[in-house]
């Protein structure tokens, strides 16, 4: 019911400008209303093409591990090769053309002419070449470890491993993006990192969207004095400095807390904090919609609250609430930063996005090790791909927008 | 005049209960952080070669207080900042909280203010702009540029200025003063050197900050601009910039004022991690230093509750303000609906 007063919004927006509608008016009208957001998204350029950003950067974190061609952990580390430069695979030198991309043979030595230091020659004449889809460490889709106390509970399940990775060299290896300190492949960490924090990011967006749905819902619904106190709480919660908050919270970690029960406390914590501002625009557009006909007419056929809440309110508004998402993804996956960065989030094993940056800050990496900088383009490209998406899709779910 | 002594004093009475609630909350936060004030008081002490015993623990607990239950201590530490303006005695560095933080908390809230002001100054007219405009390239220029500042991270933005700057000028521009004026009395001059140093913090945060003031006034603006009563203006003949201020602009500007509380609260989240960078010594680092490494539960404290409290002041004179231009507003906190 909500549904079709909806596009009949949506309709009579488009009577009013009749270009967006093109060729077939009819098919426009009879449209759903995500048909017509998603035409209007489709023509505003930069969104779209944020979008597909977006959809690249998403993909690549849920490939990372076939993508990666090494473990992004210390198991994966290449002891030859720390802080090494990123490797561009070249097709040509003076020595000639190749049809397969190649790296040149670095090879380590020390002798009295070194001074007896290892150092690093260029072997021009020794090529290696980069293969597709090769076979190299091991990555398990299904990896549980629980570590419950007593020896025989003890639970560990390994499944679905994946073996082969996009490329790989024939001999030795290749860093796109370099080393850092310990040898580990910047790639495969950024890759990682990404989906570390989209996975942060969508915990924590899931869960405040359950809470802000749950308290702007009774809260819009119900008004009166409950309003007035749910709001005052919601208040309350605005008012409190998050990072401050995060602190305190993160000083109540113990230490032995492994990564992954760190990151899940991390993701709660961000999903608890961030549901005000959803909340109240909830309860805002509660309050207008539950005066409306609609509502009224599915009160007197006798709908219980919740029924009217789940099946006429909510759908009302849901274009909303999905463009409300979008646009705070962004800043839950800024908190993770800047929580992982002042050293109380995710620590240094773990790869994440924050993580990764925090490595940037000594002045050693500023001056000799630029390329640690690499995942900082991609964690600006993820934000800003988000930030873009969600105008896109905001300016598409309003009706009245086009003018 | 009645009404709205009445309104003022009503708004005055809610932000003292926040203030409340939210005090609670900090102290309870406090409080979850394990092993109390005593403990780790005596727990560095023992590092200095000193030998502690349980009984050492306990007749300090009963000295500090902490023995009483948690609500007692909580009633008596929010009497005391209320009534004395006094924030106790810090656990770790054994001074006064407020000889501690001094001047450095109006510091902190200078710079955050002005950033704040900064943003908004570059958030109301590219938003406009971007809400208004049918130019796609200036406008996807304009946004992109105030997204960067979010999507930039603080730190890295921070660390590259300082990076040129060291280069081209020799000079670091990291802390709040020259050396000669670290330790000075106010005066022209150091407030002269103050603002020499502050503008790069404060430019980055109010950078930063742009992106969420931009996509509020973007909202605000593409919301008003396709009502009714923007169509009947412009039927009258309204147009262009007149059309623009008079009508939708005016709409959107409450809910932006409303904000700027929330918005100041953002602000304060980012400083401490600027601080960091460009080591400042105001309440920023401190709050980070006394939460992070010392767990100083009553400095920390403190500065949560003076930065809460500058919020929900912010937030009590934008609703005065607001209420004394727009009757609405009044009515509806009155309950006159």
């Amino acid at each position: 019911m909500a549904e079709t007063a909806k596009t009949a919004n949506g309709g009579a927006a488009v009577a009013e400008s009749t270009e967006i509608g093109g060729k077939s008016k009819e098919a426009y009208f009879t449209a759903g209303q995500y048909a017509l957001i998603w035409a209007r998204f489709k023509m505003n350029r930069a969104a779209v093409t944020a979008g597909i950003i977006l959809i690249g950067l998403i993909m690549m974190g849920l490939t990372a591990p076939f993508l990666s061609p090494y473990d992004p952990n210390i198991a994966g580390r290449d002891a030859e090769y720390q802080n090494g430069a990123p490797q561009i695979p070249k097709f040509w030198d003076e020595n000639g053309f190749s049809f397969r991309p190649f790296l040149y043979t670095l090879e380590r030595k020390r002798s009295a002419a070194t001074n007896f230091r290892w150092i690093t020659d260029v072997n021009k004449d020794k090529r290696r070449y980069v293969e597709f889809f090769v076979k190299g460490w091991r990555f398990f889709i299904v990896n549980i470890d629980l570590d419950l106390p007593g020896e025989d509970f003890d639970f560990r399940l390994r499944a679905l491993p994946i073996d082969y990775h996009l490329f790989g060299m024939d001999k030795g290896r290749i860093h796109l993006f370099g080393t850092e300190a310990a040898g580990k492949d910047i790639f495969s960490r950024t890759m990682f990192a990404i989906w570390t924090s989209l996975a942060v990011g969508t915990i924590g967006v899931f869960i405040s969207f359950v809470l802000a749905l749950i308290i702007g819902g009774i809260s819009g619904y119900a008004g009166g004095w409950l309003d007035s106190i749910l709001q005052m709480i919601t208040d309350a919660v605005r008012t409190v400095p998050a990072i401050p908050l995060f602190m305190a919270l993160a000083a109540m970690v113990p230490d032995e807390w492994s990564a992954e029960t760190r990151f899940f406390f991390i993701s709660i914590i961000l999903g608890l904090i961030g549901w005000p501002t959803l909340a109240r625009r909830i309860r805002t557009h509660l309050l207008t919609e539950r005066s409306q006909e609609y509502v009224l007419a599915a009160r007197l056929c006798g709908a219980t609250p919740g029924h009217i809440i789940r099946r006429h309110l909510l759908p009302s508004f849901s274009s909303y609430i999905i463009v409300d998402l979008v646009i705070s993804f962004p800043y839950m996956v800024l908190s993770e930063t800047a929580l992982s960065f002042i050293g109380l989030g995710l620590k240094d094993p773990v790869n994440s996005l924050g993580v990764l940056l925090q490595n940037v800050t000594k002045v050693d990496v500023l001056l000799n090790y630029q390329w640690y900088f690499i995942p900082a383009g991609f964690f600006m490209a993820l934000v800003l791909a988000f930030v873009f998406v969600g105008d896109g899709l905001r300016d598409a779910a309003d009706p009245y927008s086009g003018h | 005049m009645l009404e709205i002594s009445r309104f003022v004093f009503m708004r005055f009475i809610m932000a003292i209960i926040t203030l409340l609630m939210v005090s609670f909350i900090v102290f309870s936060l406090m409080e979850l952080v394990p092993a109390n004030c005593a403990v780790r008081y005596l727990a560095f002490k023992n590092t200095q070669g000193e030998q502690i015993t349980i009984a050492d623990i306990k007749a300090e607990e009963v000295r500090m207080g902490l023995d009483k239950p948690y609500v007692v201590r909580w009633a008596k530490w929010v009497t005391d900042v209320f009534v004395r303006g006094d924030f106790g005695i810090s656990c770790i560095l054994r001074v006064r909280v407020n000889d501690l933080l001094g001047t450095k908390f109006w510091i902190s809230l200078g710079i955050c203010l002005t950033s704040l002001l900064l943003a908004y100054a570059i958030a109301i007219p590219v938003g406009i702009y971007s809400a208004t405009t049918n130019k796609p390239t200036l406008n996807n220029f304009l946004r992109f540029f105030s997204y960067l500042g979010l999507a930039m991270p603080n730190f890295l933005l921070a660390l590259m200025i300082m990076l040129i700057s060291t280069v081209l000028f020799g000079d670091s521009l990291t802390g709040l003063f020259s050396k000669e004026y670290r330790d000075a009395a106010w005066s022209l001059a150091r407030f002269g050197d103050f603002l020499a140093h502050a503008w790069l913090p404060v430019f980055i945060l109010g950078w930063s900050a742009t992106a969420f003031a931009l996509q509020t006034v973007r909202a605000l603006i593409s919301d008003e601009y396709g009502k009714l009563y923007v169509t009947a203006a412009r039927a009258r003949g309204l147009f262009g910039r007149q059309l623009l201020w008079r009508y939708p602009a005016r709409h959107a500007l409450p809910p932006i004022i409303n904000s700027l509380g929330f918005d100041l609260n953002r602000v304060f989240n980012e400083l401490p991690i600027v601080a960091v960078i460009l080591t400042l010594t105001e309440a920023g680092s401190l709050l980070l230093e006394s939460l992070a490494r010392s767990n100083d539960q009553q400095l920390a404290g403190a500065i949560i509750f003076m930065l809460t409290a500058s919020i929900v002041g912010l937030n009590f004179f934008t609703d005065v303000m607001l209420a004394l231009v727009d009757p609405r507003i009044r009515r509806g906190v009155m309950g006159k609906g």
